[in-house]
């Protein structure tokens, strides 16, 4: 099936008047290396207009004792087909820079300043970059270049970060973190006031950044699946099972099916319990505390149902390359189904409650609207883009697991996207609400269509070495939207480089379009009704 | 009919009475068996610890939690260390015995530290804490404490364990603490994370600015030894090398139990 696609894409690609060497590796993925790297940006916008394609993520690579030179890989995907396209180019010592892509995708600018953190490379001709990842460090510093060791002692240097000043009559100025008021995590948020109107918000982010990338590479394959779960506590299973399966691919593996069913299960038990503690969130964020303290209850049983089957309330521990540690046995099984029936008979009646209370649904209507061309222009994924109309599904775009085996015709992001085009939703916190809700009770469906867990086991081990410099994409849906894990063999199986994109990083600059003409009193429940992550985005 | 009655009631949680742990400490129902908690050296009577298990447990563990030397035979686990992972129960299931117990809090940070070797005889590194610290304990929540809650780099999994302590469930607010919005109003500092780069001079005004007398709690392996990312470029491996510490409580996250035993051990230091 997939084999047609990838022949598609390939005539699509020769009838470009483009010279390129390309080849097709781990199935999906299209490794295309340009003759002339000048006519990279042309190559690209001709990509997403002709082909529809989004740019995902750009990887750098600092191979300059295997290739001499610093390696960029441009990950464009489709929302259609699954497959993937790597736009590979070599920055040698004569071009110490490379080319931005913010004409063609504005975000690519978000990327473009963490390689110029860790890389110490410039887009050409830009040398206005704000630091994203390293505040006050030391000049000259670039972690992720293979001559700086992981251990390095740093001193503390003063780093100058100038917000954009916001001028004129009236306008004042709230620096609000990186310590909040409430239990979540760093980051520092510049409001521009008139009144009580926000007129501009500047984040700044990175405080969590605890150089996961780089630690990775002196950890063993399987204390980097362990290293995974902790990239975002919240999205254990998605992050581990990405990394997991990235490793499989460059490994051929192919897992039990058994496994495949126990990691779908856990992922949805995941969104749940995430789900439920958002939708509390927010309800809290309107000082509706009735409601939030019911779905806190919710939360508290998910989690303890996660505790029973595998030991950890946040799921830790549950994946290994080649399977899964943690086994469920078809009475377990049938628990699973019978609490969440409960849990979800409870959750109905909250939300009757919740949707016939004008002062909840007042506040969250109309607030934090973001336009689907914003959405567009900042290649925004997950339940943050489906508000506003653009379904990026990983699990029914690039179906992986035993997602592959799963009908996505009637999936909830459908309907809400023909909302969208009818305009009763407008990409509004409500909109985010219900599409929440619709996610909860779609997770349910899913647990229920598996009635029955198949038998044999539950692990293959990873016997044979992998072939060095190597490389495999592995992705996953977590609670937040697309999660892609690139990975890199180096030697002795020990990882190369390891690149994470989580749904956060990709997400996050959406917050300061969406607040714009709010009130501040509204700023949490707009950041809320988001829901990203600090950690997974500053690694 | 009474029956069925009963029966529609229970599912129906707008109409529980009661959902709140009454003796949160004590009720341990709740807490599956195979919850990874308090681990220990704890050796079988026919064990025998051999270089083979000593090396492979210390290279098993993903944090370097177990250490071991030679000679004499022993070996070392620092829980503050530890994620809680179970790698090394499977590998060495006669010596490393983990229980679903949550008392893991200490006062100081090589009370973490627990060593066994063939030579010494095994002795506990703490004691049960019985009826005693519960009379002291009952005393100490007579009294009102503010918390703040301060993330330095956390992977925001103990930020969701310390949240669902203000849950019906849990609900610590009945035991007289409280979470307040500012350092100024506190009297306690809940720290998590490995204490990154970046958080560093956050995390001293904060302190600074808190009243005295104050308390230091540090959450999470991470908090207690910097965890599995340990000590690098971005992180400083531990609060304990920014601003003092009065507990840590290991765990990777700490459930919510073992967060308010640790509260209650610092209570206890004033």
């Amino acid at each position: 099936m997939n084999n047609k696609t990838i022949e598609h894409y390939m005539s699509k690609l020769e009838h470009l008047e483009f010279k390129f060497k390309s080849h097709v590796q781990n199935n999906n993925e299209i490794h295309i290396e340009l003759e002339d790297s000048s006519k990279l940006i042309e190559f690209c916008n001709i990509l997403k207009l002709e082909i529809n394609l989004r740019l995902l993520t750009m990887i750098y690579c600092d191979e300059r004792k295997t290739n001499h030179a610093f390696s960029l890989r441009y990950l464009l995907g489709s929302d259609t087909d699954d497959v993937f396209f790597f736009v590979v180019i070599f920055i040698d010592k004569k071009h110490a820079y490379f080319p931005s892509l913010s004409d063609v995708f504005p975000y690519s600018i978000k990327y473009e300043r963490e390689i110029n953190d860790m890389f110490g490379i410039q887009t050409q001709g830009d040398t206005t970059l704000k630091p994203l990842l390293l505040h006050d460090f030391q000049k000259n510093i670039f972690p992720l270049r293979k001559d700086f060791h992981a251990n390095t002692e740093l001193n503390y240097t003063p780093r100058k970060f100038e917000f954009t000043p916001i001028t004129g009559d009236g306008i004042c100025e709230i620096p609000v973190g990186p310590i909040h008021a409430g239990i979540i995590e760093p980051g520092h948020f510049r409001f521009s006031v008139l009144g009580e109107n926000i007129v501009n918000m500047e984040t700044r982010l990175g405080y969590a950044h605890k150089g996961i990338e780089k630690i990775a590479e002196n950890m063993s394959i399987n204390n980097v699946v362990l290293l995974s779960e902790r990239i975002s506590g919240d999205e254990s299973i998605a992050n581990s099972m990405a990394f997991c399966q990235a490793i499989e691919k460059i490994a051929q593996l192919e897992i039990p099916e058994k496994s495949k069913q126990i990691r779908l299960l856990f992922a949805e038990l995941e969104r749940i319990y995430n789900h439920f503690g958002t939708l509390s969130g927010i309800l809290n964020d309107v000082g509706f505390s009735y409601g939030a303290s019911r779905l806190e209850i919710l939360k508290e049983y998910m989690m303890q149902l996660n505790e029973k089957l595998s030991g950890s309330r946040l799921l830790f521990g549950v994946n290994q390359i080649g399977g899964v540690k943690v086994d469920i046995s078809n009475t377990s099984l049938a628990d699973i189904h019978s609490m969440l029936n409960d849990i979800f008979q409870n959750f109905e009646k909250i939300l009757e409650h919740i949707q016939s209370n004008s002062s909840v649904i007042d506040r969250l209507r109309n607030t934090g609207i973001i336009e689907k061309q914003t959405v567009n222009d900042l290649g925004i994924v997950g339940l943050s883009s489906i508000c506003a109309g653009i379904d990026t599904d990983t699990r029914k775009n690039h179906p992986y697991g035993y997602y592959s085996s799963i009908n996505f015709e009637q999936t909830p992001r459908a309907d809400m996207e023909q909302q969208v085009k009818l305009q009763k939703r407008i990409g509004d916190v409500l909109s985010r609400f219900m599409s929440r809700v619709d996610e909860l009770r779609y997770s349910k469906k899913l647990i229920e269509s598996i009635s029955n867990l198949e038998t044999g086991e539950i692990h293959i081990p990873l016997e044979s070495e992998l072939i060095p410099f190597s490389s495999g994409l592995g992705y996953a849906e977590s609670h937040r939207g697309e999660t892609l894990h690139w990975v890199m063999m180096g030697e002795d199986n020990s990882i190369f480089r390891y690149k994470i994109r989580t749904a956060s990083f990709a997400n996050w600059s959406v917050i300061e379009h969406a607040v714009l003409n709010n009130i501040v009193a509204d700023f949490p429940v707009i950041n809320k009704s988001f829901d990203f992550s600090y950690s997974g985005n500053d690694l | 009919m009474t029956e069925d009655n009963q029966k529609i009631k229970k599912s129906d949680i707008l109409s529980w009475d009661k959902v709140t742990l009454d003796k949160i400490l004590q009720s341990n129902d709740m807490i599956p068996g195979n919850f990874r908690g308090k681990i220990s050296l704890d050796p079988d009577k026919d064990f025998v610890l051999n270089s083979h298990i000593g090396q492979n447990l210390e290279n098993i563990c993903p944090t370097n939690a177990i250490s071991y030397k030679n000679p004499p035979e022993s070996i070392s686990l620092d829980v503050g260390k530890c994620i809680f992972c179970g790698n090394c129960q499977q590998e060495a299931p006669q010596l490393i015995k983990i229980s679903n117990n949550f008392d893991v809090a200490k006062k100081r940070k090589n009370h973490l530290l627990e060593v066994f070797s063939e030579s010494v005889p095994f002795g506990k590194t703490y004691e049960e804490i019985g009826n005693e610290l519960k009379n002291k304990i009952n005393k100490t929540f007579g009294r009102s404490l503010a918390i703040r809650e301060i993330d330095a780099g956390s992977c925001n999994g103990c930020e969701i364990e310390i949240s669902a302590l203000t849950n019906p469930i849990y609900d610590i607010e009945r035991f007289g603490m409280h979470f307040v919005a500012s350092p100024r109003h506190a009297d306690l500092l809940l720290v998590t994370g490995p204490a990154s780069k970046n958080m560093e001079k956050a995390l001293k005004i904060a302190y600074e600015s808190t009243p005295e007398p104050k308390l230091v709690i540090a959450v999470g392996a991470c908090a207690c030894s910097g965890g599995i990312f340990g000590k690098n470029y971005a992180t400083t491996g531990g609060i304990d090398s920014i601003v003092p510490v009065d507990v840590f409580i290991p765990g990777c996250p700490p459930r919510p139990q073992a967060l308010i035993y640790g509260i209650m051990l610092a209570l206890d230091k004033i």
